[in-house]
């Protein structure tokens, strides 16, 4: 070698490992993330200036008697290590949904039980509770195939296509529905599960993703994680969940220098193209942004004077003005938009203080 | 062959059918015109070898192998057609093919010489030792033939053993007053050792008044010497002889791109590649090239860094500041400015920086050293904790200072021994520790002597020679400096500036001969490694048993074991170290203080596994503690926004908000998705830093992200009020 250079060796291990570490890193805690108000209204970045159909679609979802089912099924792993880590991310997310939501509309599946009859069972037994005002979210964890014609979870006994799971979803009447398969080839399921008013995210582009996910460790992930409550409204909304986890798999296989062997899609329009980057260019994202999966902040204000009423009403007022000026940014002169921004800004964080008071 | 036979050659070979080696002799003594026709008249035979031969001749490679391909069929056992073809694939770059058809000839004629100066020619692309050996078989089974000798002169020349390489040259030339490759070497011992080589050149010029190899090849001698300047001159006169030597042409692009002269390398480059030489340095540099486009770089008076635009924003703000501190360290150290700027490019895909440091990828190089230009791998570019990118930017920095202060002339052991020193110098907990193939070569006593010791690094004879001598070079600079003092490194460097050898160096800067030198260092390395060379097999096989006893939480017996044999080999903080071994089970009994103190020693030994040492930071109840532990990692990994944000969080909660401010501008630097979070942080550090309008900006752009995010807008009437 002809020149002047540093050799590197790499990591040298020289038995293998039998105790993976883990980061065991636990300084960071609440205090650095202080639980923030649940509010919907026009805090989000739209991919569209269609904030008044959202606002009416998250009147939904605030309303008081709507509630949300969840579904969560834990397939087949196959070896000890694969049972033990779907099993435990579906318990993961069962703990998450019962801090935050009411018990009883929390079901998960794994193990044994999550046989093809308990989930056609439970699906049909929400079917006939839920109402159309309800969301209904499935999440799907495991190893999947495709055979080149119909994806299939891995279950005890019968596996589950793709269609199947169509079939009964199409039969319960809550409009709002999400489903987020994290198996691999769920990429798959994505044709047969999309509709109307379902958001469907799939860990893979494809059913020729065949490799275990990771997928699920990060949308476990985004359900424990303030971070990924990106527009402080104390909601992370599929959307939000979505992101953080396609964000945190990317970068796992980035970081390890390995090549990815899956590929994140969501797809919400019902017709539209599946995509890892959902936005205004795409049309997609916008049923996931108004679906909140998990309320990490259930302080909710009350409007029970006058006073209170006329505060909220002005900071409703200032939001959607806000929304209106960031989404004409683009033709505002730098300066001009500078000042009216911080002005309501200001504005907003007053009548947030006087709210409070 | 002289000026007279050759006229009468080509009279005759107007009349008389031409052979290879006719038309081969005209192209030696620059006949050039003289040789293409002959050439031609070759190419027309019948016979698919002498076609061959001629299109090869002609530069017409494509038809030329196809000709070899039919000679084959038609000479099935005739082992110089396999030869020849050879010959052009390694030309045209397709060394693996040649070596295949050298094997066949040999198969057929196992005393066949050429064969084996195939295989030699073969192996000394890669400065492989057996290059020495095949050549020498060559020149023993044919004494008569004059390229044998030309080559084991050209690779003793490689491997700085001028004396052999003369003895080598003088016997071609006594073989043959016109060996032009002979002369060639003796005109580079010349110029290496800064001698007028003007009369090997005159000899040369009237054997061939346009054999530019001769300065192509003194060019490959300057650069293996890392003398990249005096290089690109010599490859610049070889093309003068010769416009069409291609060869140099890349090479003097290539080593141009090195000095990052990127529009004259692009030129040269282009030129070569226009022309047909396609070979993978020549491609390799011209797409990398092509990708400078995405690179930003930042100048201050006295550093320039180039950074890829998707991390620049980040490694700029350790980058600048550790080449200014390297800089300062070393300004004092080695008594002198640099004329200019250092130059460093960090390239986050690894593939990228191999080209850029050889033309090809495959180098198992973390940095290289052109002048004064460094080039090295970002730390992205790994899996975290492989790398220690700071160790190598200063081992890289200190080759720009030996380098500039020799003039080039310092020996390879040298200038990497104190580059590998200066690593730990820096900081105790940098660098890289002894591992396997260290402790093996020790115990094997396969160190070489000093006198010998750049061998292991240009021609190394077994695979992890080139680590070991790493290791050898940094630990004889460690002792030196010890012993000496670094006063001493000094007068060393003054004295290889002088063109002194390093038997001369150690007998006039150190007093002793090398053979003494050798037995002095290598009892003071005894007694540092004596203790990890003896057990390590036992450490091996008991280390393996305590992971064995924390997985079935025997952690009584992980912790006897682990305490026993953990100072056999203090050194080893790799994967499964006895350390963390020992932290596991003490955790696993519920003591955490002293689960922290073996966290601590692995990573004052140089641990770099970031988990480990975030395992650590978590553990320290001291925040002052934990920002130390976490500090080490921004060497090492600092594309962790964890890492950042924790830190930020650690800085403030000391009071340290310049530092708190530097981890929350990192923390942004990574494009988080929770912009509004991270630019609430920085909001916050700026405010106690008494930075009223940047807490401001910052605080207006986290709720700009999330107007509703309450903390922000309690910042933000606060600023306010």
């Amino acid at each position: 070698m002809a020149i002047a250079a540093k050799v590197g060796r790499g990591m040298r291990m020289l038995f293998a490992s039998t105790n993976p570490r883990a980061g065991g890193f636990a300084r960071q805690d609440a205090d650095t993330n202080p639980k923030r108000p649940l509010t919907k209204r026009g805090t989000q970045t739209l991919p569209h200036n269609l904030c008044s159909k959202l606002a009416s679609l998250l009147l939904l979802a605030g309303s008081a008697h709507a509630a949300t089912y969840y579904v969560t099924v834990a397939g087949l792993g196959g070896e000890p290590d694969y049972e033990q880590r779907f099993e435990g991310w579906a318990k993961d997310i069962e703990r998450t949904l019962k801090g935050s939501a009411d018990a009883s509309t929390v079901t998960t599946l794994y193990g044994p039980t999550a046989t093809r009859d308990a989930v056609r069972t439970t699906l049909r037994q929400i079917a006939g509770r839920a109402h159309p005002d309800d969301a209904f979210v499935l999440m799907l964890i495991g190893h999947g195939t495709f055979d080149g014609e119909d994806y299939k979870i891995n279950l005890p006994g019968p596996d589950m296509t793709g269609i199947e799971f169509a079939e009964l979803l199409d039969r319960i009447p809550a409009k709002r529905q999400l489903v987020v398969n994290m198996t691999s080839a769920s990429g798959a399921s994505m044709e047969a599960l999309r509709r109307q008013g379902r958001a469907v995210i799939t860990a893979t582009k494809s059913g020729y993703e065949k490799n275990a996910t990771v997928f699920a460790r990060y949308w476990v992930a985004a359900l424990t994680d303030p971070a990924a409550d990106t527009n402080k409204d104390g909601t992370i909304s599929a959307l939000e969940a979505f992101k953080y986890a396609e964000q945190k798999t990317g970068s796992f296989y980035d970081t390890q220098k390995r090549l990815a062997t899956e590929h994140p899609l969501l797809e919400d329009t019902g017709a539209g193209q599946a995509t890892r980057a959902p936005g205004r260019d795409n049309g997609e994202g916008l049923v996931a942004s108004a679906f909140p999966v998990l309320r990490i902040d259930k302080s909710q204000a009350v409007a029970n004077s006058p006073e209170k009423r006329a505060l909220l009403a002005k900071k409703d007022e200032l939001e959607s003005l806000i929304d209106q000026l960031k989404y004409k940014k683009a033709s505002i002169p730098a300066d001009e938009y500078k000042t009216q921004v911080t002005d309501l800004l200001l504005q907003l964080a007053r009548t947030q203080a006087e709210i409070d008071k | 062959m002289t000026r007279a036979c050759l006229i009468a050659l080509a009279v005759a070979g107007a009349l008389a059918a031409a052979t290879p080696e006719q038309c081969r002799a005209l192209r030696y003594h620059g006949r050039l015109d003289a040789a293409d026709s002959c050439f031609t008249q070759l190419s027309r035979e019948e016979d698919p070898y002498l076609s061959a031969e001629g299109l090869w001749g002609l530069r017409r490679w494509a038809d030329a192998n196809n000709r070899f391909r039919d000679a084959l069929k038609v000479h099935p056992g005739d082992a110089r057609v396999r030869v020849q073809w050879g010959r052009l694939l390694l030309e045209r770059f397709n060394p693996k093919d040649a070596a295949g058809l050298f094997q066949e000839a040999l198969n057929i004629d196992p005393n066949y010489a050429p064969a084996y100066i195939g295989m030699a020619l073969v192996g000394s692309e890669n400065f492989e030792a057996k290059a020495v050996a095949a050549a020498k078989k060559a020149a023993d089974l044919d004494p008569k033939l004059v390229e044998a000798r030309e080559l084991l002169a050209y690779l003793a020349l490689e491997d700085n053993d001028e004396k052999g390489a003369k003895d080598e040259a003088d016997k071609a030339l006594a073989i043959s007053p016109e060996a032009l490759d002979a002369m060639a070497i003796h005109a580079s011992i010349d110029l290496l050792d800064g001698r007028d080589a003007g009369a090997w050149f005159d000899r040369i010029a009237k054997v061939n008044p346009v054999y530019g190899e001769a300065w192509s090849k003194a060019g490959h001698f300057f650069i293996i010497n890392r003398r990249y300047e005096e290089g690109i001159a010599a490859y610049r006169k070889a093309l003068d002889l010769d416009p069409k030597l291609d060869e140099a042409r890349a090479q003097l692009g290539v080593n141009l791109m090195r000095l990052g002269r990127e529009q004259e390398a692009r030129q040269q480059l282009e030129a070569a590649y226009d022309d047909g030489y396609r070979n993978a340095e020549t491609v390799n540099s011209l797409r990398l090239m092509d990708s400078y486009k995405n690179f930003e770089t930042f100048r201050t008076d006295n550093t320039i860094l180039k950074l890829h635009k998707k991390e620049a924003e980040l490694l700029r703000l350790y980058f600048e500041q550790e080449m200014k501190r390297a800089i300062a360290t070393y300004k004092r150290k080695y008594q002198m400015t640099l004329p200019g700027p250092v130059q460093v490019e960090v390239y986050p895909d690894h593939a990228d920086f191999e080209v850029r440091a050889i033309g090809l990828p495959g180098l198992g190089a973390l940095g290289v050293t052109f002048g004064e230009v460094v080039a090295m791998d970002s730390p992205s570019s790994r899996p975290p904790g492989d790398f220690h990118w700071a160790s190598t930017l200063w081992h890289e920095m200190s080759h720009v200072y030996v380098l500039t202060a020799t003039h080039h002339l310092v020996p390879r052991w040298f200038t990497e021994g104190e580059a590998v020193h200066e690593e730990t110098a820096v900081a105790p907990d940098w660098g890289d520790r002894m591992g396997p193939d260290e402790i093996e070569a020790i115990r094997d006593h396969k160190l070489l002597p000093i006198a010998e010791l750049d061998r292991g690094f240009v021609r190394p004879s077994y695979p992890s020679q080139v680590i070991v001598s790493y290791y050898q070079a940094g630990k004889i600079c460690d002792y030196i400096a010890q012993k000496w003092g670094d006063g001493k490194i000094l007068e060393m460097i003054h004295s290889f500036a002088q063109a002194k050898s390093t038997p001369e160096v150690i007998q006039a800067d150190l007093g002793m001969s090398p053979a003494d030198f050798d037995k002095q260092f290598l009892a003071w390395l005894d007694a540092q490694t004596k203790t990890t060379v003896e057990h390590f097999p036992e450490w091996k096989k008991r280390a393996r048993e305590v992971a064995e006893d924390v997985r079935d939480k025997k952690y009584d017996d992980a912790i006897r074991e682990g305490k026993a044999i953990r100072d056999w080999y203090p050194d080893y903080v790799e994967g499964n170290s006895v350390y963390e071994l020992l932290a596991d089970a003490y955790l696993g009994k519920g003591d955490k203080p002293d689960a922290i103190h073996e966290l601590e020693d692995y990573s004052r030994v140089g641990g770099r596994n970031p988990a480990t040492i975030k395992q650590l930071a978590g553990l320290e109840q001291d925040p002052a503690a934990a920002s130390r532990a976490l500090q080490r990692l921004i060497y090492i990994y600092p594309e962790d926004e964890k890492l950042h944000s924790l830190l930020g969080e650690l800085w403030l909660e000391q009071g340290n908000t310049a530092a708190a401010i530097q981890e929350y501008q990192a923390v942004l630097a990574l494009k988080p998705m929770d912009v509004a979070q991270a630019r609430f942080n920085l909001a916050q550090a700026y405010h106690r830093a008494n930075r009223v309008n940047d807490a401001k900006e910052q605080v207006l752009q986290a709720l700009e992200a999330a107007p509703n995010f309450k903390p922000a807008q309690k910042l933000l009437l606060e600023i306010m009020k």
